[in-house]
């Protein structure tokens, strides 16, 4: 008994001194993005004497706060949107259908997991600039939806497999037609799954930073990410400004992990077991 | 029934075919495109290129030591990133498991890291690497801290590596979390009661029972290791030199920095894609052999 409660004080011991480094650089972040730069250079370490907004202040002109959210919000939204609605339209029938030519697209998705962004960056380059979707915020949407319809078109069929089929036989018998039985009947139960997608898809896009850079010129139609990506170019000496930007940054994503905490943690573990 | 089924493949179309038109413009075709200018010498700027056989292939393998260094180096550190990635997580998970009232907040800490994006993630490290631990090194007697942890090859590969696991951590312990909760707890009493000692429970019991989130966990940071870009990118640039520039910012600078050889730079994205191809297809298929069913 004793030597139970030894082991326990152990790994709460260890838990803590990990917790406490883990969260020390988001601490010095937060801490130092209240400082003068002096004040700063007295020490990283300790809390600020005179607490100043002036660096958010100019971190928030800086990055364009306002409009790089937007812009991160449509792509996120669009992108999410229209990942959600093609793949479950896609996932749904193919998991339904028999026959080699459902077997063959349904390769197709699968196979296309394991490719890596990196192969394709140079030929979707081309070709988003081609079809002239290069430089906008919609564009850029339009293209995680391409990228990303493999992985929720296979959650989606795995998913469908659990929905009994004489769900969609009674709804032929009251008359539905092919897509109201799947809006009507189909979709509200794949809630639970596009959840699941919805989040995985947001930390993508949300987070991306390679594919923006390779698309976006204009400074106006840059992400968050991207436009504090530009500050710490321009401005790579001055850290109070650098942090007060990186605060702001990760400001949104912490808030929705604190507000969604359990769906997100739920969501990780599901995607990752169905894979 | 002709008709019928002829009514079957166009309904399979019609819910398709919003997906699949997407996802063969802006996947497919350019994986089968890379796949065929890496054949050929385009330079990006030219519409005439001919077709070179596997000279691009050979000429990365054999004469861009820049390339193949940044293959090593790639590979080192998906090596190291597999090893402790996993016992981080799988330790992390362990333990939080065994607290009752603090499992939360711990789960909380531990995995907030993984929300912001690795390339913030990797400025704020470098704000610690650069300037809080040479200050903390001189205030105080920790003068191991002082080490030039971005500006040499040697340490700055271990500073990847911290934040690569900072970030990366989180992910994999909610997996390994939702794996030991499968564990049935009779078992583990069982052998408890059987005189089993604790870390031979987890290792005859535990280990055995999870094996399937160990081949997610390995197959995820196999895949996501051999990509890394952000980290390397916003913590040394590739620097100083060319010292810690990975396969995918090989890539990207011969591609798009340098002199536009989109054939050549195709051809070594094949080759990152063949190599991910082969890891991946062995990890898996040593590992399945090793999973048992509950």
């Amino acid at each position: 008994m004793r030597q139970n409660k030894a082991a326990s004080l152990l790994t709460a011991g260890i838990l803590t001194v990990l917790a406490a480094v883990s969260f020390f650089p988001i601490y010095l972040a937060l801490i130092n993005s209240f400082k003068s730069q002096g004040d700063m250079f007295r020490s990283f370490v300790s809390l600020p004497t005179s607490i100043s907004f002036g660096n958010y202040a100019e971190a928030f002109d800086k990055i364009n706060l306002l409009g790089s959210t937007v812009n991160s919000v449509i792509i996120s939204a669009l992108g999410i949107g229209g990942i959600v609605l093609s793949a479950s339209l896609a996932g749904y029938k193919l998991s339904r259908t028999t026959g080699k030519l459902s077997q063959v697209i349904f390769f197709l998705f699968i196979a296309s997991m394991l490719v890596p962004f990196h192969s394709i960056m140079i030929p979707l380059t081309r070709m988003a600039k081609s079809l002239s979707v290069q430089g906008s915020t919609y564009g850029l949407a339009i293209i995680y939806i391409g990228l990303g319809v493999n992985m929720a078109i296979f959650l989606y069929h795995g998913f469908v497999k659990s929905i009994p089929r004489e769900l969609e036989e009674a709804a032929y018998m009251d008359g539905c037609n092919e897509y109201q039985t799947f809006f009507r009947i189909i979709f509200p139960l794949l809630v639970p799954i596009t959840v699941t997608i919805a989040i995985l898809d947001f930390l993508w896009i949300w987070n991306d930073f390679l594919l923006p850079l390779l698309m976006l010129t204009d400074s106006e139609s840059f992400t968050l990410i991207l436009s504090t990506n530009t500050l710490f170019g321009e401005y790579n000496k001055d850290w109070s400004l650098i942090l007060a930007a990186l605060v702001l940054t990760a400001i949104p994503v912490i808030l929705i992990y604190s507000f969604f905490q359990r769906f997100i943690m739920h969501g990780i573990a599901e995607g990752a077991v169905k894979g | 029934m002709p008709v019928n089924s002829y009514k079957k493949y166009i309904s399979l179309l019609a819910f398709v075919a919003p997906a699949f038109i997407l996802y063969a413009v802006f996947l497919l075709i350019p994986t089968l495109g890379g796949m065929f200018y890496s054949f050929t010498d385009w330079n990006g700027l030219n519409r005439t290129y001919e077709f070179i056989g596997f000279g691009n292939f050979a000429e990365a393998l054999i004469e861009d030591p820049d390339f193949i260094h940044s293959l090593l180096f790639t590979l080192k550190y998906v090596l190291f990133m597999i090893v402790l990635q996993n016992v981080f997580a799988l330790g992390l998970a362990v333990f939080i498991e065994t607290r009752s009232r603090s499992k939360g907040f711990f789960r909380t800490i531990f995995f907030m890291p993984n929300m912001i994006s690795t390339i913030i993630s990797a400025f704020m490290w470098t704000f610690v690497f650069a300037q809080v631990l040479p200050q903390l090194a001189e205030k105080t007697a920790l003068t191991f801290l002082d080490q030039s942890w971005i500006g040499d090859p040697n340490v700055s590969f271990f500073s990847i590596l911290i934040v690569s696991l900072w970030n990366g951590v989180g992910y994999m312990m909610i997996i390994y979390l939702a794996g030991l909760q499968g564990v049935p707890q009779s078992l583990k009493e069982a052998a408890l009661i059987d005189g089993a000692t604790p870390f031979q429970t987890f290792l005859n019991v535990t280990l055995p029972m999870i094996t399937h989130a160990i081949t997610i966990c390995f197959f995820l940071t196999l895949n996501g290791a051999f990509k890394v870009f952000e980290v390397v990118y916003g913590l040394t640039g590739g620097g100083p030199g060319r010292s810690t520039q990975v396969i995918t910012m090989n890539i990207y600078e011969e591609a798009f920095s340098n002199n536009f050889r989109y054939g050549y730079a195709s051809a070594k994205s094949v080759i990152l894609f063949v190599i991910i191809l082969i890891f991946t297809f062995i990890q898996i298929q040593v590992m399945k052999k090793r999973e048992v069913e509950a």
